[in-house]
């Protein structure tokens, strides 16, 4: 006996694939321009970026509320340019909630259930269920008004949940609540979706919050996404300046030259680890750069990567090792984060954790030195 | 913080503004107690009059078709009006076209009755010559009642529609509601109490209603202000008209109170919510 033919992994159950989606407002650059995007069934996905970079219309796409100018839309494989909003199997969680002011907490979350026709005591079954899953049940016959705003986050979550859909999508559904409450169902929402094993794209602007909660991020910026891909790549590994500086604080300077595996900068000489350093950062001007290297590459190094000894202790004899001056040490509780100006008069952000292997902290006017080591150096486009 | 000299003042002011406004009202209900002739003293006998009038009785019964067949019109109508302007807006509208929904509204408000009144009778003249339909009678103030009262309704629907989360339209059509479920399931419970407001209002415009009314009426259709007027015009103000009058302002003042109560009921559940949202 033959298995059969697994199903095309753009065609599982919740996975989206988009191809081309472009979206322009009458007389406006493109909001979502040409994305190309594979979003796999049961991830926990994010689409990351600043506001107006177009990430909430790339949403409202896939749920139906605004129509792409160009591209396809597949949702578990179905093709959805046709398909209206409140025909698909995808549920929303707005920013703002969108509680339905009439109605009661109980009856807000039966509100899907109802529409598609399912008869009362399924209904009741299924909201209950899913009230008690999202420990709600002592508001049922409250107003949406009389919640708290994380009651109605869990109220909203539940409003889409209940109906069981192949994707939930979650427009930055976080953001109006405080940094404690927003912790902790940060979590919850992890946990439920991990649980149950559907597709969530989640839309915000939170570098935290993306990295805390995704299975894989994508960044956009002006309609395109910038990079995608699993939490740790997108950080560790950023493609871009953008990328780069919009995940986290980094360092970064121009390559103006490469030899083997020294870049020359506005630090001087600095050795990197990518063994393609070459290649990607060949001067213009050498004969065997056929395919002509992209210009202007530059070295990323996050502040938290870099080593800080004291002046006297430094290890001699390692590559990258830089003497320099404190010039800002901000305590920052589990972290200390330094400004560091060296003697080429460049200067360094790095942070320093407070730990009992920490050596010491610094202050400023001390002269220390910081390592940069090769393996921690990236590569990236302007 | 306004000194307490101004607030005197402020509120000095306003007692013999309440006393302008209201001891014409209080005269016409103190007149309508009059004697009957040659007595003396308060009666209520202005009132037994009027209610064997059969001319007022008819009067008032056709004014209340009209505000009511006129209400029940323009309540759809202006829910629908409302509705339509509020959620297909252009949000990205500027200037002159931004507020076109506006204009569209207050117009026929601000317009002077006066005007109002004239241009429908030479409308249902025109059609009348042509068509030899809408001849002038009862159905013509019908149609002209709901004409200036249609504004007024969708005025207060658009306003509660507009404070609502725009949201809530993508919600319910994110929860499986299609733009008739929508309607029947969100816009009408959330809108409801606007519409009955705007019902009120428009029963209470159209019985007092006397200029367009008296363009557009036919031989007929004497409805209660212009049988007053042409009771005054006739007979000068006797105790009778001051009854209607105290009559009048007595169901104005209930219905009134029912809005009031209504509205009030509504900002209360709100308060409510608010203070829930602090704990």
């Amino acid at each position: 006996m033959t298995l059969p033919a697994a199903p095309p992994l753009t065609a599982a159950r919740g996975a989206i694939s988009l191809s081309g989606i472009t979206r322009i407002f009458a007389g406006h650059i493109p909001a979502v321009d040409h994305i190309d995007l594979d979003i796999h069934a049961g991830e926990f996905f994010t689409l990351l970026g600043p506001s107006g970079c177009g990430k909430t219309t790339l949403l409202r796409m896939i749920a139906g509320f605004e129509t792409p100018d160009a591209g396809r839309i597949l949702i578990s494989g179905r093709e959805m340019q046709e398909v209206p909003a409140f025909k698909r199997a995808v549920n929303t969680v707005f920013q703002s909630y969108a509680l339905f002011p009439h109605l009661n907490v109980e009856q807000n979350i039966g509100f899907g259930l109802k529409m598609q026709g399912v008869k009362t005591p399924e209904r009741k079954k299924r909201v209950d269920a899913i009230m008690e899953l999202m420990q709600i049940g002592q508001f049922a016959t409250r107003s949406a008004a009389q919640l708290s705003g994380g009651q109605r986050q869990r109220v909203a979550l539940a409003r889409a949940l209940v109906n069981e859909p192949e994707v939930v999508l979650l427009d930055e559904p976080l953001s109006a609540l405080d940094a404690k409450l927003r912790a902790e169902l940060q979590i919850e929402l992890l946990r439920m979706q991990k649980r149950l094993g559907m597709t969530f794209i989640f839309v915000t602007h939170d570098q935290h919050e993306a990295l805390v909660m995704s299975d894989r991020i994508a960044v956009m910026s002006k309609g395109k996404i910038q990079q995608v891909g699993p939490v740790l790549d997108v950080y560790e590994k950023p493609q871009n300046v953008f990328v780069a500086e919009f995940l986290g604080l980094s360092n970064i300077w121009p390559i103006l030259s490469a030899q083997g595996q020294t870049a020359q900068t506005a630090l001087g000489p600095l050795e990197v680890a990518d063994v393609h350093l070459a290649r990607l950062c060949a001067p213009p001007q050498a004969p065997e750069a056929v395919p002509p290297p992209t210009p202007g590459r530059l070295a990323m190094i996050r502040p938290e990567k870099i080593w800080i000894y004291n002046d006297a202790a430094a290890p001699t004899g390692r590559p990258n090792m830089f003497p320099g001056t404190i010039r800002e040490a901000i305590y920052m509780g589990a972290s200390t984060q330094y400004r560091i100006e060296l003697h080429c008069g460049q200067f360094v952000l790095a942070y320093d954790t407070n730990n009992q292997a920490a050596e010491r902290s610094w202050r400023p006017g001390e002269n220390v030195a910081v390592e940069l080591k090769p393996e921690n150096i990236m590569l990236v486009e302007p | 913080m306004i000194p307490r000299s101004v607030r005197y003042l402020l509120s000095g002011i306003s007692w013999p503004v309440y006393i302008l406004l209201y001891t014409p009202l209080a005269l016409v209900a103190y007149y309508s107690f009059a004697p009957a002739p040659n007595q003396m003293g308060h009666s209520l006998h202005a009132y037994g009059v009027l209610f064997h009038d059969a001319e007022v009785l008819t009067a008032l019964q056709r004014s209340l078709l009209l505000a009511f067949f006129s209400a029940t019109i323009s309540t759809m109508l202006g829910t629908l009006l409302g509705y339509g302007l509020c959620r297909f807006r252009n949000r990205r509208a500027k200037g002159v076209l931004a507020n076109i929904p506006s204009l569209i509204i207050y117009t026929p408000i601000i317009m002077p009755s006066l005007v109002f009144g004239i241009s429908e009778l030479i409308f249902f003249n025109f059609v009348h010559t042509y068509t030899g339909l809408l001849a002038a009678g009862l159905q013509t103030m019908i149609i002209a009642h709901i004409t200036f009262q249609v504004p007024y309704v969708t005025l207060t629907v658009f306003a509660r529609l507009a404070g609502l989360d725009p949201y809530l339209f993508d919600a319910s059509h994110d929860l499986y509601a299609d733009g008739i479920k929508s309607f029947i399931h969100l816009i009408i419970p959330v809108v409801q109490p606007a519409i009955i407001g705007g019902f009120l209002l428009g029963i209470t415009l159209s019985i007092d209603d006397f200029t367009i009314s008296f363009f557009t009426a036919g031989p007929g259709s004497v409805t209660l202000p212009i049988y007053i007027y042409s009771a005054i015009a006739r007979k000068g103000i006797t105790p009778e008209v001051n009854a209607i009058g105290t009559l009048m302002i007595g169901s104005i003042i209930a219905l009134a109170l029912i809005h009031f109560f209504i509205t009030r009921h509504r900002e209360r559940g709100s308060q409510f919510a608010a203070r829930g949202n602090i704990t």
